[in-house]
C-alpha cells in the first residue's frame, strides 16, 4: 500500500504525461470495449435471429434425418401424438414445441414454374408467431388458420413468380408411395428472413396442408424453444438422458450443429477481433514503455540516491514496476467507465448499419456489453501497460550507480 | 564558488600539515580499524583515454574519527570516497570494510552493506522529493527487515530531533531550505545505525554560515555517538575542523 501511493505520488510529478498515459490506456480500453460490444451484439442479434425463424433451440428428430432425410423423408416421420412431445413441451424453461414437416416441389404460377423449399408450420399456435420473430412479413398477412389453403412466400421467391398476396399458385410435390400430389394455395403474404438464399426459394404452409400434399401424418423435426439461450446444453443433457436414443429412436440436436453461417461468422470476426486487440495492445505497449522510459531517465540521480543508500536492485525493478501496474490500473478502469457510458448511449441513439451480405434490409446496431468484453479489454489493458513498465524498471534497476548520481548535480 | 574552491586550497597547505603528523601516530593505536585501504588504483576511460584517478592510495581508518579529504577537484577525493562507500570498484588493490575484503562480493551484499554498515551524505541532499522529511528518513529504514515500526519512528523522531527538524517532519524538500535539507540527509543516513558516514563535499552548496552549522552538527554527532566520519572537501574552514586531514593530489596522498 505504501509503495503503490509512492508509486502515485512519483506519477503525479509530471501530470501531464501520466494523464496522456492513463488517457492513452483508456482510449485503448474504450475502443477495445466498444469493438467488441458491437460484434456482441452482432453475434446476438444472428445467433437470436437464426434460432427465432429457423433452428429453435433443439431439434428433435429421428436419428439419422438430417443425412438421409432429404433422399428418402417419409422413413423419418414422427408420430402425430407423442407422449415424449407432451413431456419436453411440459418441461419448465421449455418455451414451446413446434412440430414442422418439409416439403420438397414445384411452384407454378402462370407460366413460370420453380423449385422451393417448404415447412409446414402450425399456424394456430399463437407461441408459433415467436418461432418467427425474426421472419418478417413485408407485404399481406401471415398464416392465421391451419385449414386454409394458403402460403406465405419468400421475398426472392414471390418476385420469380411475380405474384402478389390474393394470388393463387399450385404446389406439386412427391407423395408418400410415390404418386405425384398437387394443391392450389392461395398467396397470404410475402416475407423476408436474414438470410436471401433462403427467401429466393422459401416458402411456409400450414402443417395440415403440407400433410395432406405429402399424404401423410406427423411431422419431420420438432423445434423446442427455450426461454434462454444460453441453457441450450443443460436441455440438451437433460432431454438425451430423459431419452436415449436407443429405446425412443428420438435424436436431439442443439442449434449451433446447423447454424453454419453462424458459426463461421463468429469464427471469423473473432479472429479480427484478436488482431485488433493485438494492433491495441502493442500501441500500449510502444507508448506507455516510451512515457515509463522517459519517467525512469528523469529520475535516473534518484535512483543512483536510492542504490547508493543501500536499496537493492530488486526494490528499484519493483518501484518501478509497480508504476506501471498503477498507470494499467487507473487507465483501464478509467477506460471501462467511459467506455461502459459510451456503449449505452450509443446504443440508445443506434448505429444505422447496411444490409450484410446475404441479408435484404438494413438494421440499426447497438453495443452488447456483456461481463466477458469487460474483462477481456481491461486485463489486456491492465497487462500490456503492466509489460510496458517492467523494461524501463529493469532499465532502472541496472544503472551504475556511480553515473547515475552524477545526474544529481 | 571558483573563488572559494582556490582560497580553501591555499589554506589547506597551512593549517593542516601540523596537525596531521601527531594525530595519526599517537592517538589510535589500540582503537579498532573500521576501513584499510590497501594499495589501490583506480583507472578509468574517458572516451579512449586512460586517466589514473588513483594511484596506489594506502589507508587506515579509525572508529571514531572525524576525517576529511582535501584536494583540488580531480585530485581523485571523491573518487576514493566511493571506492570506501563501495558504490565504486577499484582496478587494483583491496578495501576492507570491519575487517572484510569487499571484492567479489555481490551486488546485493554490497547494498546491504550499504545499507547497513555505510551512511551516505551528499554534496546536493538527493532527498526524494515526493516525500516528507519524515519519510525520507524512514525510506531506507524500510529495507532493514528487522526494524519493527516502533522502533522504526522511534528512530526517526530521535534523529530528526538531532538535527532540530521535529518541527518540519511533514515537508518536503522543495519547502526547506538547503542547510535544512542537508540536515535531514545526515538524519537519513544516521537512521540506520551505520558505522561510518561518508559525507561528499556536504557543505559545498551551502553558504559558510549554514556549512558551518552542518559541520558543527557533524562534529557533535562524532564526539556524542561516536560515529565515524569521513568527508571530502575544498573548503579550509572544514578542513579545519577535522580530527586528521588526508590531502590528495592527481590521485597520489600527499604527506
Amino acid at each position: 500500500m505504501a509503495n503503490l501511493l509512492i508509486a502515485a505520488r512519483n506519477l503525479a510529478r509530471n501530470r501531464r504525461r501520466a494523464l496522456a498515459a492513463l488517457l492513452m490506456v483508456a482510449v485503448g480500453v474504450i475502443a477495445l470495449v466498444l469493438a467488441d460490444g458491437f460484434i456482441q451484439w452482432v453475434f446476438w442479434g444472428m445467433r437470436e435471429g437464426t434460432i427465432q425463424s429457423e433452428l429453435g433451440h433443439i431439434q428433435v428428430m429421428r436419428p439419422g434425418y438430417l443425412h438421409a432425410g432429404a433422399a428418402n423423408p417419409y422413413a423419418y416421420i414422427l408420430p402425430e401424438n407423442s407422449p415424449q412431445r407432451s413431456e419436453i413441451e411440459s418441461a419448465p424453461g421449455v418455451k414451446l414445441v413446434a412440430p414442422r414437416l418439409a416439403v420438397t416441389g414445384l411452384i407454378s404460377h402462370g407460366e413460370t414454374t420453380v423449385a422451393f423449399v417448404a415447412v409446414g408450420v402450425d399456424p394456430k399456435k399463437q407461441k408459433e408467431a415467436e418461432l418467427s420473430q425474426a421472419v418478417r412479413i413485408v407485404e399481406g398477412r401471415n398464416l392465421n388458420d391451419a385449414a386454409a389453403k394458403e402460403v406465405v412466400l419468400g421475398r426472392g421467391l414471390a418476385r420469380n413468380l411475380d405474384v402478389k398476396p390474393g394470388d393463387t399458385v399450385a404446389l406439386l410435390a412427391t407423395a408418400s408411395g410415390g404418386g405425384i400430389n398437387a394443391a392450389e394455395m392461395k398467396v397470404a403474404g410475402v416475407f423476408v428472413s436474414p438470410n436471401q438464399a433462403f427467401d429466393d426459394s422459401a416458402l411456409n404452409l400450414p402443417i395440415s396442408q403440407a400433410q395432406s400434399l405429402l399424404r401423410v401424418s406427423g411431422a419431420h423435426v420438432w423445434l423446442i424453444l427455450l426461454n434462454e439461450t444460453d441453457r441450450t446444453d443443460d436441455f440438451l443433457a437433460q432431454f438425451r438422458s430423459r431419452f436415449p436414443a436407443s429405446a425412443h429412436k428420438l435424436e436431439f440436436v442443439p442449434w449451433y450443429q446447423q447454424a453454419d453461417f453462424y458459426n463461421k461468422t463468429v469464427a471469423l470476426f473473432s479472429q479480427q477481433m484478436n488482431v485488433l486487440r493485438l494492433i491495441i495492445g502493442f500501441i500500449i505497449v510502444l507508448s506507455i514503455s516510451n512515457m515509463l522510459v522517459m519517467n525512469v531517465l528523469e529520475r535516473t540521480g534518484e535512483i543512483g540516491t536510492l542504490l547508493a543508500i543501500g536499496f537493492k536492485r530488486k526494490k528499484i525493478l519493483q518501484m518501478f514496476a509497480i508504476e506501471g501496474l498503477l498507470l494499467g490500473l487507473v487507465g483501464a478502469s478509467m477506460g471501462l467507465i467511459v467506455g461502459y457510458g459510451l456503449a449505452e448511449l450509443i446504443s440508445s441513439i443506434g448505429i444505422p448499419m447496411p444490409p450484410p451480405p446475404g441479408m435484404e434490409e438494413g438494421y440499426t446496431g447497438k453495443i452488447r456489453i456483456t461481463l466477458n468484453v469487460m474483462v477481456t479489454a481491461f486485463l489486456i489493458a491492465f497487462i500490456t501497460t503492466a509489460l510496458a513498465g517492467l523494461y524501463p524498471a529493469w532499465k532502472a534497476s541496472r544503472l551504475q550507480i556511480i553515473n547515475a548520481l552524477r545526474h544529481n548535480i | 564558488m571558483k573563488h572559494n574552491q582556490r582560497y580553501g586550497d591555499d589554506i589547506a597547505v597551512n593549517c593542516t600539515q601540523p596537525e596531521l603528523v601527531p594525530d595519526s601516530e599517537n592517538a589510535v593505536e589500540s582503537v579498532p580499524i573500521i576501513v584499510e585501504v590497501r594499495s589501490v588504483d583506480k583507472e578509468y576511460y574517458l572516451g579512449k583515454q586512460s586517466v589514473n584517478a588513483l594511484l596506489n592510495i594506502s589507508l587506515i581508518i579509525h572508529k571514531g574519527e572525524f576525517m576529511a579529504l582535501a584536494g583540488p577537484s580531480g585530485s581523485g577525493k571523491s573518487t576514493l570516497l566511493n571506492l570506501i562507500g563501495c558504490i565504486d570498484t577499484p582496478t587494483s588493490g583491496s578495501i576492507l570494510i570491519e575487517g572484510l575484503d569487499i571484492s567479489g562480493k555481490t551486488p546485493d551484499e554490497l547494498a546491504d552493506l550499504r545499507l547497513n554498515t555505510l551512511g551516505f551524505v551528499f554534496q546536493t541532499f538527493n532527498l526524494l522529493p515526493v516525500l516528507s522529511a519524515w519519510e525520507n528518513v524512514e525510506y531506507p529504514l524500510l529495507q532493514q527487515r528487522d526494524v519493527d515500526k516502533k522502533t522504526r519512528q522511534d528512530r526517526v523522531r530521535h534523529y530528526l530531533n538531532m538535527v532540530g527538524l521535529e518541527p518540519y517532519a511533514h515537508h518536503r524538500p522543495n519547502e526547506l531550505s538547503g542547510g535544512q535539507r542537508q540536515r535531514v540527509a545526515i538524519a537519513r543516513a544516521l537512521a540506520t545505525r551505520p558505522s561510518i558516514i561518508l559525507a561528499d563535499e556536504p557543505t559545498a552548496n551551502l553558504d559558510h554560515k549554514t556549512g558551518e552549522g552542518i559541520l558543527r552538527l557533524m562534529k557533535d554527532i562524532n564526539q556524542n555517538e561516536g560515529t565515524t566520519f569521513v568527508f571530502s572537501t575544498h573548503d579550509a574552514r572544514v578542513m579545519e575542523m577535522a580530527g586528521r586531514v588526508i590531502k590528495l593530489a592527481d590521485g597520489q596522498l600527499v604527506v
